[in-house]
């Protein structure tokens, strides 16, 4: 083999499985399904609100599509979860997803680097502390949305079991988790994934599964090094 | 001239009112001012028995009355009875008074336009239209010879419509607002100020419920008037800003059918028999509540009146697990978008300063 088509077959590495993938997708459109439907009923006395909610064929319409597109929320977590839990117990792998200490002193290095206090950027391992964060945001949020949501959709079932101040709680959370994981997804998530100097104007990681060697030296050194079977960079490469 | 206007007014008032009544209508009044027992037969529906049952249609006019009326010193007899020019009368086949009732009713639209052509959206106009001979015309509520200003005293709009719809004013009368209206206050509505008076909404589409936030509102948001009674201003927008009253503000433009999904204010509070929530018959008593929630949630147990915040704001007294939730994302949303924020500013920042 010479080291020309070496280079060539370790141009792309693959890094999401077809699952990931998938789920991704799924995600992401029952995600766009949610907002739409949900927002206009937040902010219900807004025009724009009102045309939309027209648009969908009434009150009525939205609220059993936004119901459908939950009901999917709910399934893909689950499918998610019980996925994530059986990889862990079977193949008796750490699951990378997990925060750990090292994530903590990422962060520090990572704000030094952006303020020119050092060098480089942290070295990344298969997620980055900002990826895990989204993660974790979008996970912890998904449960609060579920919860909140299964009580609104059976109000008076919620009240045979908890005090009945839990269902305007719960709509209150669910309102305000709601607007706030829009906007975490609109600023962070699209600036991650299209405005980021690195992936401009696109990443299509997540749709292909394949990523650039040449990014994962940049972005992922630690995991590369691991698949490889070198040991770690001494130092990061900065973005 | 200004100064002179009310000695005028005064000096009108003060002639006999006789004298207010046009001279062409003495010609009339010859035979129909003279005698009050004046009638004329009338051969009348089949009854349940189908025989005929003869009716008594009364030709006697109270001139006085008629003169005190809004158009008494305005119309001729002739104006509204335009058949009758002629002496002998041209006779109609007249079987019943209503037959009366209904063939002139219509005299009022030539002046009235706006007002007629309003009715013919009422809930009376629609039933008249499927053959309901008892609808209410112009005449049943405005009265034919005797016709005062509308609305005057409020009082008397209630009693008008107690003439064909007795059950709901019984209602009304024991509700807080009809038992205001018989102690003489004007405050309340009565009932054109819900139903209006020409455009009469049908009730029982349910339109006229998912209209019932800006129909109390009203009333019940302005401070000036609430303040007499020591009552909240605030119950339409904790109304609005619930499940309920954003359901209903979606719906209430839309026509046809579709589930009526959301409570309005009379689901809950009752229509004509709206009690004081402090009154033990009151729908909206916390005693009762489970029952009235029931209406929509069958399922509703003894703690299900409570997701209901009792049109209260959240606060930290009346319901804390509803405020610290609120207060949590009112501190947290701002906290995370602005660092989200400052981060993706440091970092374009280093881009920029490396290049």
């Amino acid at each position: 083999m010479s080291t020309h088509t070496a280079a060539a077959e370790n141009q792309y590495i693959v890094r999401f499985t077809t699952k990931q993938r998938v789920e991704h997708f799924v995600t992401m459109i029952d995600f766009v399904g949610l907002v739409a439907t949900g927002l206009p009923q937040k902010f219900y006395t807004a025009r724009w609100a009102q045309g939309l909610i027209g648009f969908m064929g009434g009150i009525d319409n939205v609220r059993w599509l936004h119901r459908f597109f939950g009901i999917v929320l709910l399934i893909s977590v689950v499918v998610h979860g019980a996925g994530a839990v059986s990889a862990i117990l079977s193949r008796r792998v750490g699951f990378s997803m997990a925060v750990n200490k090292r994530d903590f002193s990422d962060v520090v290095q990572t704000l030094r680097y952006y303020l020119g206090l050092a060098d480089h950027p942290a070295p990344f391992d298969r997620y980055d502390y900002k990826q895990k964060w989204e993660y974790w945001s979008l996970m912890i949020g998904n449960v609060i949305m579920i919860l909140s949501g299964l009580t609104l959709m059976y109000p008076a079932v919620a009240a045979r079991f908890a005090p009945g101040e839990l269902i305007p709680a719960a709509k209150v959370a669910h309102s305000n988790e709601g607007l706030m994981a829009f906007l975490v997804i609109s600023i962070w998530h699209i600036f991650n994934a299209h405005l980021h100097p690195d992936v401009f104007p696109f990443d299509a990681c997540i749709f292909t599964g394949k990523i650039s060697r040449e990014r994962m030296e940049h972005e992922h050194p630690l995991e590369l090094a691991r698949l490889e079977g070198r040991p770690p960079p001494a130092a990061g490469h900065g973005h | 001239m200004r100064r002179l206007y009310p000695t005028l007014l005064l000096a009108l008032a003060a002639l006999p009112a006789r004298a207010a009544i046009p001279a062409e209508q003495d010609s009339c009044l010859g035979c129909h001012g003279s005698d009050p027992t004046m009638t004329m037969d009338l051969p009348g529906a089949p009854g349940q028995d189908g025989k005929p049952q003869p009716e008594k249609l009364g030709l006697y006019v109270d001139q006085e009355s008629f003169a005190k009326s809004v158009h008494g010193d305005m119309l001729k007899c002739t104006d509204c009875h335009t058949d009758k020019s002629d002496y002998p009368h041209d006779t109609k086949p007249f079987k019943t008074k209503r037959d009366v009732t209904v063939a002139f009713y219509e005299q009022c639209k030539k002046c009235h336009f706006s007002n007629y052509t309003k009715t013919l959206d009422g809930v009376h106009y629609q039933l008249a239209q499927k053959g309901n001979r008892q609808a209410a015309l112009c005449v049943d509520c405005h009265g034919s010879h005797a016709i005062g200003h509308p609305g005057e005293p409020r009082t008397r709009v209630s009693s008008t419509c107690a003439g064909c719809h007795k059950n709901v004013a019984e209602a009304y009368g024991k509700s807080v607002h009809g038992k205001a209206l018989t102690e003489g206050n004007s405050d309340v509505p009565v009932c054109t100020d819900c139903h209006r008076a020409h455009d009469v909404t049908d009730p029982r589409a349910g339109a006229l419920s998912l209209r019932t936030a800006d129909i109390c509102g009203r009333c019940h948001t302005d401070e000036k008037l609430m303040k007499r009674y020591g009552l909240s201003t605030k119950v339409v927008d904790t109304y609005l800003s619930d499940f309920h009253g954003m359901a209903a503000s979606l719906q209430k433009g839309k026509k046809g059918k579709g589930e009526r999904l959301a409570a309005g204010c009379t689901d809950c509070h009752g229509v004509h028999n709206i009690m004081r929530p402090s009154d033990p018959t009151s729908t909206v008593l916390q005693a009762n509540l489970v029952q009235t929630c029931r209406k929509c949630h069958p399922q509703a147990t003894a703690n299900f009146p409570k997701a209901w915040m009792s049109h209260y704001e959240p606060s930290m007294k009346k319901s804390p697990l509803v405020w610290s939730v609120q207060l949590f994302y009112y501190i947290l949303i701002p906290f995370i978008l602005l660092s989200l924020v400052i981060q993706i500013a440091l970092h374009l920042w280093r881009v920029v300063v490396n290049r």
